[in-house]
């Protein structure tokens, strides 16, 4: 086996080493080894984080507090302000969900998602939006035309359906343009 | 996808979630030889060094201490003996078999350093350093490392 049949046996895995024993006395057998199992894990989201993840499933909101000190919108909300270093309390707040897009990547790349396997959307654009009351929120976008894209343009979340939220601001699917 | 279940009387998700990266790579020259020697003929296969004199379980193509190239391929016994060993009682999706599972380091019979594989056959409180123990094969052998099923004491 040469150094391309080999590369090959390795991309393809199990199904070249069947093949091979068919005809072993032309070509040498390799095992290839497969690792496939996935590393489950899991984390509590805590009372801060929990608020949102609780307001995006059964009410389709973005919530975030406020430090008692300075007033500050906290998104996504903590148990300290990083500013003044006081415990932010639970002076809640609902986001607005529209906002206007600040800077934007146009991912074309394909990309998997590393979680389940599954592909990433593509092309997958992807933006830092500031939402009306001043809070920055990083959210794919709905827009997939490259020419449409636009900074400042403005734009509204869009939820997932009931059965499908209970991950945070991941409930959001994307942000779609307001067209006037 | 992942799952969030949420705490009974508090505003706290649990979040569960995975990390799915599966991947293939060729046990190489000298791995595929061992473990078809392994899956056709039930024999573990060591290394020799000719410089140190030293047997590598499992082999390869360098030694550790001299760098020399090793290419002495010898069989070694199938039993040997208990270096150390950890039970493990908390379940996880990598373990190659479910909890409790016994790892273990074993060295066998003719080769000079320990091998990590599985410990079974009885309960675990029964097994002690020093021990002596043999590999138990499966039946349906794939060419794997895990065609060994565990080593069982010696009674």
């Amino acid at each position: 086996m040469d150094g391309a049949d080999a590369a090959e046996a390795v991309l393809v895995g199990e199904t070249i080493v069947a093949e091979s024993s068919k005809k072993q006395e032309k070509q040498p057998e390799y095992i290839t080894v497969n690792i496939d199992a996935p590393r489950k894990y899991r984390w509590s989201t805590g009372k801060y984080i929990g608020r949102t993840y609780k307001e995006a499933k059964e009410n389709k909101k973005l919530v975030a507090n406020r430090c008692v000190k300075c007033k500050e919108v906290l998104w996504p909300p903590v148990q300290v302000c990083g500013r003044c270093k006081v415990e932010a309390g639970e002076d809640w707040v609902e986001l607005s969900q529209t906002g206007t897009v600040m800077q934007y990547t146009y991912l074309v790349y394909p990309l998997w998602d590393p979680h389940y396997g599954e592909k990433f959307a593509n092309p997958h654009p992807n933006a830092m939006i500031l939402l009306d009351g001043g809070v920055y929120i990083r959210h794919f976008l709905e827009e997939t035309d490259a020419e449409k894209l636009k900074v400042g343009m403005r734009v509204e979340a869009v939820w997932k359906e009931d059965d499908e939220r209970g991950e945070g601001a991941a409930d959001v699917k994307y942000f779609r343009t307001i067209r006037e | 996808m992942a799952t969030t279940r949420k705490l009974e009387d508090q505003d706290v998700y649990v979040y569960e979630g995975q990390i799915y990266i599966p991947n293939t790579y060729t046990a190489g020259a000298l791995g595929t030889r061992v473990l078809t020697s392994l899956r056709d003929k039930k024999k573990i296969m060591g290394i020799r060094c000719p410089s140190c004199n030293r047997v590598y379980v499992p082999p390869r193509l360098t030694c550790k201490d001299c760098f020399s190239q090793l290419d002495e391929l010898m069989e070694v016994s199938d039993k040997g003996t208990v270096l150390t060993y950890t039970v493990v009682s908390e379940g996880n999706t990598c373990q190659p078999v479910p909890s409790p599972v016994i790892y273990g380091i074993v060295q066998l019979d003719g080769a000079d350093n320990g091998f990590v594989h599985m410990l079974g056959g009885v309960e675990a409180e029964q097994f002690r350093i020093g021990m002596r123990v043999q590999a138990v094969f499966k039946e349906e052998r794939k060419g794997s490392i895990l065609d060994i099923r565990y080593f069982k004491p010696l009674s």
